[in-house]
């Protein structure tokens, strides 16, 4: 896991079986277990009061967002498992990417996304997040998300329907129980990686290069 | 000492039962909310858990020393209106700080809890919190002019400022002071739904009105502290209610199981009076800040005046 | 027709009916705002609908298209002119209609072409854009797009999803999805 950015033509044969492994560079859900053993039990409690209360962040920002209203109204409601929105990032646990990032708004939400409190997740929606989708040759979208922002839950679809939304807020609820999800503090270690990767698209960069928020 | 030891003991139940009373209706809100529009709605202790995921946030951000007092000073606020209304009818316990002078401390206690709010508001510096504050503010003056008509009447009438005195007037006539005095309970119902920020007077907090006014800054445990307060304060208002105008919670013995039937009684009247601004709440659209204004400053301030000159002729 | 012979007698255009309510007009560059306000002033064609350019890269010029709308008759009007490629300028109809100025900020940006006296910001829609102007035809937008932004490793190809995973793993498609294979 070098610094260099991860593009690379038709790939070979080893480099698709590597990549099986190697698929999300550095933070991932997959494999971080919650190793403080004598706060096992407090953390289980908290867990159980993180994932049955997520404030999700009312911002959408591509055309999955309309598949929001309709997962938040009456026939699939999603007020039952605690889910209500947030005005605010302040106040926000779960930012949604709802489709597709072109670079203008891609520095927009990385600017929301370090203003959130830890613990933080961030779920994708849609299937321009995970390889490009319908924009996979435009010169304005990003094609990975995860090179940008760290993801914990990918949601296949182009939009998602809205019982797809739930599977994907109850996967969330499962990852948080065992303590993997929440990437903010990777984040913040890796910080340099994930800067490199921003200011290579994004050209008039005028934020601070620390994480300060 | 024993005294003493009894009248802390006794304000602090009264605390936990104002913190858990209020944060259950404000469950059972969104509760009949949700089956209104037909719908299945968060369980009722959803509060709860709110509560808790708030304050287990690992990084909490506050922008400077009044952000960090602000919450603090809603509770503050809400705790102390909290000693001061009796909450059982002459009991041993719950009696908290009751004095003769209570109504007119009350009257410029609750606004307490909004001065905070405001100053921590603003050393955010964000827009929204500035806007939010200053319409909150502007609706306050809407509703405090037919509050303090009602509570002014009410003295007048009974010769008393002391909500004790109330509550004993009821006991000993039998009859409930709204009979008495109907036009001071219109108009305290109606400022009531002013005090309560619910549709239609929601304009200060709605997360679509400038990203949510005051709170749009407070995240984590501060946003936390804003919640319990509020939930407190609900408890408040409607004890208040309960006591002035419905008889209060009475005293069924002073046995264990008589306060336990005076709290029983206690919660099941403050829920009935809850349902009213809930139930308008539902199906309300949202009031512009000059509109409501100019709707308190018309028939709730009508009925106030209609229950002055009640109290004093006849 | 007698709309075309009326323009005929005072312009030089050449046009044509396309159907019941399009019209077809084509003319020189010099003579579009000229046109454009004659027919908004005399013969209440008030409504500006679209603005648009195509690139004829083989012939090299851009050609601008205006349409125009008349409420009363409901009748549209389509003018065609054609600026050279090479070094593309064109007179800029912001007074007559002011939404002509988002249009026109919209050729600056996306293909290039001069509007002397547009009064309007470089930066419209990309941010920090460096490169050629990215709507003309000789604008690699894929090239463009590998390089700069990090794909997806395996799926550089596009290929269907099921069909991937069977050559990676094996594992077999069930019947369902068969009818959707893409060979």
């Amino acid at each position: 896991m070098s610094n260099k950015i991860n593009t690379i033509g038709i790939p070979t044969e080893e480099e698709i079986k590597k990549a099986q492994i190697d698929f999300s560079p550095r933070c991932t859900s997959a494999g971080r277990v919650n190793d403080k053993e004598t706060q096992k039990m407090v953390e289980y409690i908290l867990n159980f009061a993180r994932k049955h209360s997520l404030f999700v962040l009312a911002y959408g920002t591509g055309c999955g967002a309309i598949e929001i209203p309709a997962t938040m109204t009456s026939r699939y409601d999603a007020e039952r498992f605690g889910i209500r929105g947030a005005a605010t990032p302040r106040q926000a646990d779960v930012l949604l990417i709802t489709g597709y990032l072109s670079t203008k708004t891609l520095k927009r939400v990385i600017r929301v996304y370090e203003q959130m409190q830890d613990p933080k997740y961030v779920i994708a929606f849609g299937s321009c997040t995970i390889n490009g989708g319908m924009y996979f040759d435009s010169y304005n979208t990003i094609k990975a998300l995860d090179r940008y922002l760290p993801v914990d839950v990918y949601i296949a679809g182009c939009m998602p329907r809205p019982e797809s939304v739930i599977k994907g807020f109850i996967k969330l609820q499962e990852l948080i129980k065992d303590g993997n999800a929440g990437n903010g503090e990777c984040y913040r270690d890796n910080l340099d990686w994930y800067r490199t990767n921003q200011q290579k698209i994004i050209k008039n960069w005028d934020f601070p290069d620390k994480y300060n928020w | 000492m024993e005294g003493i030891g009894f009248e802390i003991l006794g304000a602090l139940l009264t605390t936990i039962l104002a913190f858990v009373v209020g944060m259950f209706f404000g469950g059972l809100n969104r509760k009949i909310t949700a089956r209104t529009q037909n719908r299945v709605g968060p369980p009722v202790y959803q509060n709860f858990i709110d509560l808790m995921k708030l304050q287990a946030k690992r990084t909490n951000i506050a922008h400077g020393f009044m952000g960090h007092v602000a919450p603090i000073w809603i509770i503050i606020a809400a705790t102390t209106v909290l000693m001061f209304i009796p909450i059982l009818h002459d009991g041993l316990w719950f009696r908290n700080l009751t004095f003769r002078g209570d109504l007119i401390f009350l009257l410029y206690m609750m606004v307490f809890g909004s001065l905070g709010m405001a100053l921590g508001a603003g050393q955010s510096g964000n827009p929204n919190s500035a806007i939010g504050v200053s319409r909150g503010l502007s609706q306050m003056v809407g509703f405090e002019i037919p509050f303090v008509l009602a509570l002014v009447s009410l003295m007048i009438q009974f010769q008393t400022t002391s909500i004790q005195d109330l509550m004993a007037y009821q006991h000993e006539t039998g009859q409930w002071i709204i009979f008495a005095n109907p036009f001071a309970f219109l108009a305290t119902i109606l400022s009531y739904l002013g005090m309560f920020r619910y549709s239609p007077f929601d304009i200060v907090g709605a997360p679509a009105e400038l990203a949510s006014g005051p709170i749009s800054e407070f995240g984590g445990k501060y946003l936390g502290t804003v919640m319990t307060g509020g939930s407190i304060f609900t408890f408040v208002k409607l004890v208040l209610m309960v006591d002035i105008f419905f008889g209060g919670a009475g005293n069924f013995g002073t046995g264990f199981w008589g306060v336990v039937a005076g709290l029983v009684e206690l919660v099941v009247k403050t829920f009935i009076v809850y349902l009213i601004p809930v139930f308008i709440g539902l199906v309300s659209p949202r009031f512009r800040t000059e509109q409501a204004i100019r709707f308190f400053w018309k028939w709730p301030t009508v009925f106030g005046v209609i229950a002055v000159l009640w109290a004093v002729f006849l | 027709m007698d709309l075309i012979n009326n323009l005929k007698e005072v312009f030089e255009i050449e046009g044509k009916i396309k159907n019941d309510f399009q019209i077809e007009v084509e003319a020189k560059k010099e003579l579009v705002s000229s046109i454009l306000l004659y027919l908004k002033n005399q013969h209440g064609f008030i409504h500006l609908n679209h603005m648009s350019c195509v690139d004829w890269i083989e012939d090299e010029i851009f050609e601008l298209v205006y349409i125009v709308w008349n409420p009363n008759i409901r009748k549209t009007v389509m003018l065609h002119t054609k600026i050279d490629r090479n070094n593309p300028e064109m007179e800029n109809i912001d007074t007559i209609w002011d939404q002509a100025n988002t249009y026109e900020r919209e050729f600056r940006e996306m293909f290039g072409i001069e509007f002397p006296g547009l009064v309007a910001e470089r930066e419209f829609i990309l941010e920090g854009w460096t490169e050629m102007p990215p709507m003309r035809r000789d604008f690699d937008t894929k090239k463009y797009a590998e390089e700069t932004f990090a794909t997806r490793p395996g799926r550089e190809n596009a290929e269907d999803v099921r069909e991937t995973i069977v050559k990676r793993t094996g594992e077999e498609i069930p019947d369902f999805a068969k009818k959707y294979s893409r060979d």
